[in-house]
């Protein structure tokens, strides 16, 4: 559904299922865990897509189906127009090269037995690329590209802040010259100043390298100024997507608006007009009938219990599956949202 | 991105390494232990077998420091010579344990599945005899001796080992870094070389030096079940179980193997403790 601005897109998903089946004890089959169902994304080349989501959304599930960390139980994901979810070795070997992911927490994503030059170098070795000088020399220019002085090469990650220990994360995702980095949520553990560093990093590496990067995030206003598209997920679904603008300024999805109101605005004029959503995310082992979202919904109507609604267009780029933005034209902002949600 | 200045510890990098201050001593006990058993023929004042009827139960004294056993053999020499079999069936039970236990539990740990619970039910079996039992029931199929008291020992502890270390490389396993780097393209064998097993090392090792420590005192109670060493091969555990016989009236033949086996045992003790410290991978030494 959500597409990329003209061109062959670099990253096409299509359709990505993902269940965990539960097994109790000895005997199986206690059901599945819903994770990811039917995902449609798509990722540009030198695109940032932010995708967000509140815990449990299948944001990180989906990363990782797209890092090839695991397998989709159903779909397909085709990276530069080859198949790559189930095909074969040879062919995932290259997207894994060209696919790199960045996690959340650097201090347990980098080995702390490791100074920080052997991790950065791990996949040059894996790979055999140039001999061992060039190695090194490709190990300086990385540790120059993520801002990391030259001196720090043979520290443990212990030794360094959390900011320098996700740059490390960052200059090790690089080495092999991906074309789209997967970050879930890579600011989540930093410090909010550091958090600032780290994603100014982000967006001048794809100025420079044009890497995609697919931005996986629970936090609006972290990715507000760095994507250029947005898919908003919700329990295994995408429910809203479409250009930073258009969902920022317009969002049609109830779930979507509620997300943008949580954002903390620094304006004590500002009247607290906001949506807040209450209750947890259902159960992802028994979602909701019809509209996933319509127990938490504020406006819900009759047929969003019954039906599942379907992706409704609103612009060339701006889609949303929601029943009630389908029927009126109008924006949810029209609506009043005085009242306490569910 | 601020420059942090370079971290000066105080302690100087080899006595870290070593596992701070308690490591650094058992480390010593232990070398001086070793170039005891090496140099016994050197060091020993009399032989350990010659039996002189004129010192039987005889006091310590300046040149038989540990004084006399019952057939007038010097304990002293004895107890220097007892530290090679003594020493050899304690790391080597432990060496031939983990030689075999760790690849199991590294396999079981990092593939996990069915061959995890293959192994590990078969593990479980071992352990479920109790360790002399299967000890006793090995010797009386092969014999007497040290090599078998060795190798009884090692079957008593490969389940242990296999078990410690599966669960460390479990951890180990779903971390970031191992998942990352395969998606770098790592293969499974980098990974458990350079990831699984030098994370995982460490309650390996601290459980390996509790292990020889306690191999002193399995063999201790094989050679005082007279299932060890044989009479009059000098063993320590087999002093102990000869010299209890005479406790109240000639305790130097009890005293001084048991404190032999003592220090070896703190030893190993110290340098358990030692490596706990130096594997903290953050570093942390208290």
């Amino acid at each position: 559904m959500a597409e990329p601005t003209g061109g062959r897109p670099l990253l096409q998903v299509e359709g990505v299922v993902k269940r965990f089946p539960i097994r109790r004890g000895v005997l199986r089959g206690a059901g599945a865990v819903h994770a990811v169902e039917g995902v449609d994304l798509a990722v540009g080349r030198g695109e940032v897509v932010s995708l967000v989501g509140e815990s449990g959304s299948g944001k990180s599930t989906l990363g990782k189906c797209i890092t090839g960390m695991i397998r989709p139980t159903a779909g397909r994901i085709h990276f530069d127009g080859v198949e790559v979810s189930g095909s074969s070795r040879g062919a995932r070997g290259n997207f894994r090269r060209r696919v790199q992911p960045v996690f959340q927490d650097p201090r347990s994503s980098l080995d702390p037995r490791w100074a920080i030059e052997r991790t950065i170098r791990e996949p040059l070795d894996a790979f055999r690329i140039g001999n061992k000088a060039a190695r090194a020399a490709r190990v300086r220019e990385l540790m120059d590209l993520v801002g990391l002085p030259a001196h720090l090469s043979q520290r443990k990650p212990s030794e360094l802040s959390g900011g320098q220990q996700q740059r490390v994360a960052i200059a090790a995702a690089l080495a092999l010259e991906p074309d789209l980095l997967v970050a879930d949520e890579p600011v989540s553990a930093l410090d909010v100043s550091v958090q600032a560093q780290i994603l100014n990093l982000l967006a001048d590496l794809r100025q420079r390298l044009g890497l995609a990067l697919l931005f996986i995030a629970h936090d609006l206003s972290v990715i507000e100024h760095i994507s250029d598209r947005v898919a908003v997920m919700y329990l295994g679904r995408i429910v809203e997507s479409g250009t930073v603008s258009e969902v920022f300024t317009d969002p049609r999805h109830p779930y979507t608006r509620a997300l943008i109101d949580a954002i903390p605005r620094p304006d004590p004029t500002q009247r607290m007009s906001r949506t807040r959503l209450i209750g947890e995310i259902p159960s992802p082992v028994n979602p909701p009938s019809g509209c996933r979202f319509h127990p938490r919904c504020p406006v819900a109507i009759g047929v969003c219990s019954q039906d599942d609604p379907q992706q409704t267009t609103f612009s060339s780029q701006h889609r949303a599956a929601c029943h009630v933005a389908a029927a009126q034209t109008a924006s949810l902002s029209e609506l009043p949202h005085e009242r306490a949600w569910l | 991105m601020t420059t942090i200045e370079r971290a000066s510890t105080a302690r100087p990098q080899w006595r870290t390494r070593f596992g701070g201050r308690e490591g650094l001593i058992g480390w010593t006990i232990l070398a001086v232990l070793i170039l005891i058993a090496i140099l016994a023929p050197v060091l020993a004042p009399h032989s350990s077998e010659a039996i002189d009827s004129t010192r039987i139960f005889a006091k310590p004294d300046l040149s038989h420091p540990f004084g006399s056993d019952d057939l007038g053999r010097d304990v002293f020499s004895r107890v220097l010579y007892a530290y090679r079999a003594s020493l050899s069936i304690a790391i080597g039970s432990v060496l031939l344990a983990m030689i075999v236990g760790v690849p199991i539990g590294v396999f079981a740990g990092y593939v996990g599945g069915w061959a995890d619970l293959v192994l590990m039910r078969a593990v479980d079996l071992l352990l479920a005899f109790p360790a002399l039992l299967l000890a006793i029931s090995l010797i009386a199929i092969l014999g007497p001796g040290n090599a078998v008291a060795l190798l009884a020992i090692a079957i008593i502890y490969v389940p242990i080992i296999a078990r410690v270390v599966r669960s460390s490389v479990l951890v180990v396993r779903g971390q970031p870094y191992v998942l990352g780097a395969r998606t770098r393209g790592a293969s499974h064998w980098a990974i458990v070389r350079g990831h699984v097993l030098p994370n995982s090392a460490g309650p390996v090792l601290v459980q390996a030096s509790v292990l020889m420590a306690f191999a002193i005192v399995i063999e201790a109670a094989l050679s005082f079940l007279g299932l060890g060493s044989q009479p009059p091969t000098p063993e320590l555990g087999l002093m102990l179980a000869e010299g209890n016989n005479y406790l109240t009236t000639a305790p130097w033949v009890e005293i001084f193997p048991g404190l032999a086996i003592a220090v070896t045992v703190l030893a190993f003790n110290l340098i358990g403790d030692g490596l706990r410290r130096s594997f903290d991978p953050h570093g942390v030494t208290r």
